[in-house]
């Protein structure tokens, strides 16, 4: 009736339980079965970005203030951010996931994605349930006893993620064509990966109110009225287990953006920021070998509005010299206010072109004093040499972890 | 709030180094000697390699069954650090 795909389900996705806050409780024996979290500085405003489970079982959510956490629990345990401990970990499970298929996805540092197609027969008679719970006793063994991992299995990647998040922690699920309406009708629709607020109140507006109505909705109706685009026929496949997001996703832009520590209006505490905030982003820009052409800033303030400006150039740019020039032409028209947060990316991505030949000597030696500093810091650790204008900015912002993808984790891990 | 005390003093260390064991247990710090106690440490909690530059370090997380220290290994100089360490509740 659904049209659901009754294809044998071989995706396999794996999700680190609660990663920074469960490795540091790997890594700290008194801290385990304590609420605890992890923040990447220590501030009177900070905020939790990873929480135990002990800790999300008292109402400590991630994104909340230390304050807030502090007030529902005065034991609560707050850690700084420690990444060559995460990348390890994440190193290790890349290394236990790949002994299974080669096809393997991470999503972010913590979620990655094990594509059975074509390796039936490693599994020599045995379920990807078996495998699974072999995984789960090797991460246990080879990462660490206390590190927990959900595991799903489904007919796509979808699936998959929900099947993760079925039971957790220490889960493991499947979804496919014998439970997947069972599975809806427990849900509620932005209890789907990829529904938020903002989906949940658009279906509604069309009647669709909980996640089986999601499944029960015509497809016409999806792309033409509730999505009002091809998303809406993905969305009706994804739904039924067929595979729409196995695909990379290009290089749309490259940026930074940090939360002032101390909100303040005085450029002198402003500039060195943004001047470090552009150094890290043509570090990116140089570490995945592109240049820009357009550059834009952002700011919101601490009376809730937000002002933002963006500029096309004729040439690219990559120098964090260049990067913060231009940024700063933007910045500086602002309007007067009490700055939370600044936020600097690049876009309009080409190709470097750092390795031809320039006629011109200046070009020359700008891309020779940019390779020299770079392998000066490659060498002996990010940031040895930076541009003075960043001094101030270097002691107050620290460099973060990447939450949403892993392509900077190795030149974080230099910092 | 963060129980972390940062120490950042050069220790004497006995490690153990197994030629059968898994990957995780290869080495590991048996006790240490810091001002005049002899603390042994009873778990490994996570072994993990960073860098300085280019000097490889290997990050020992133990714990003696109280409290848990940080040590790490310079692997080019061969020195010990005690890095911090967090009181827990016995």
């Amino acid at each position: 009736m659904y049209g659901i795909n009754k294809e044998q389900a071989l995706i396999m996705h794996i999700d680190l339980n609660s990663a920074f806050a469960t490795a540091e409780q790997q890594a700290h024996p008194s801290l385990r079965g304590k609420p605890m979290g992890v923040t990447n500085r220590i501030s009177k405003e900070c905020c939790v970005i990873a929480a135990s489970y002990e800790a999300k079982a008292i109402g400590i959510k991630v994104g909340m203030r230390r304050t807030e956490a502090m007030a529902i629990c005065p034991e609560f345990v707050l850690l700084e951010t420690d990444p060559p401990k995460y990348n390890a970990v994440y190193q290790k499970l890349i290394k236990i996931m790949l002994t299974y298929s080669d096809k393997i996805k991470m999503k972010s540092i913590d979620e990655g994605i094990i594509d059975f197609h074509g390796m039936e027969h490693i599994l020599n008679g045995r379920t990807l349930e078996d495998i699974g719970y072999e995984i789960k006793q090797r991460v246990k063994t080879e990462i660490g006893d206390w590190m927990k991992i959900n595991v799903g299995i489904g007919t796509n990647r979808f699936l998959a993620k929900e099947a993760a998040g079925w039971h957790k922690p220490d889960g493991l699920d499947k979804i496919d064509h014998t439970n997947l309406i069972k599975y809806y009708k427990d849900r509620e629709l932005t209890d789907l990966s990829g529904i938020a607020e903002r989906y949940g109140a658009r279906l509604n507006a069309y009647g669709i109110m909980t996640a089986i109505d999601f499944l029960e909705a015509p497809e016409y109706m999806l792309k033409k009225q509730v999505f009002k685009s091809i998303n809406g026929t993905y969305w009706y496949q994804r739904l039924r287990g067929y595979e729409m997001d196995d695909h990379e996703t290009s290089l749309g832009m490259v940026g930074r953006q940090w939360v002032v520590k101390d909100p303040s209006d005085k450029d002198e505490y402003l500039l060195p920021c943004l001047s470090f905030l552009c150094e890290t982003t043509g570090m990116k820009l140089r570490y995945r070998e592109v240049e820009a052409r357009g550059v834009a800033v952002w700011v919101s303030y601490q009376n809730g509005e937000y002002w933002h400006q963006r500029r096309m150039h004729k040439s690219t740019f990559y120098t964090n010299q260049e990067i913060y020039r231009r940024a700063l032409e933007l910045f500086n028209k602002r309007p007067y206010g009490i700055v939370r947060t600044i936020g600097i990316y690049t876009y309009t991505l080409t190709p470097s072109q750092v390795s031809q030949l320039s006629m011109f000597d200046d070009i020359t030696k700008v891309r020779n004093i940019t390779k020299a500093v770079d392998e000066i810091n490659d060498f002996y650790g990010t940031f040895t040499v930076y541009a003075a204008t960043s001094l101030e900015g270097k002691k107050i912002i620290k460099q973060k972890i990447p939450f949403g993808g892993t392509e900077y984790f190795e030149l974080l891990l230099k910092s | 709030m963060d129980p972390t005390i940062q120490i950042n003093e050069i220790v004497d260390v006995v490690p153990i180094f197994r030629g059968r064991a898994s990957e995780i247990n290869v080495c590991t710090p048996w006790k240490m000697k810091y001002g005049i106690h002899e603390i042994v440490f009873t778990k490994l909690g996570m072994r993990h390699p960073t860098a300085k530059g280019k000097r490889m370090i290997h990050v020992f997380d133990v714990s003696d069954g109280v409290n848990d220290y940080r040590l790490e290994l310079d692997a080019e100089r061969l020195i010990w650090t005690l890095v911090s360490m967090v009181e827990g509740s016995s």
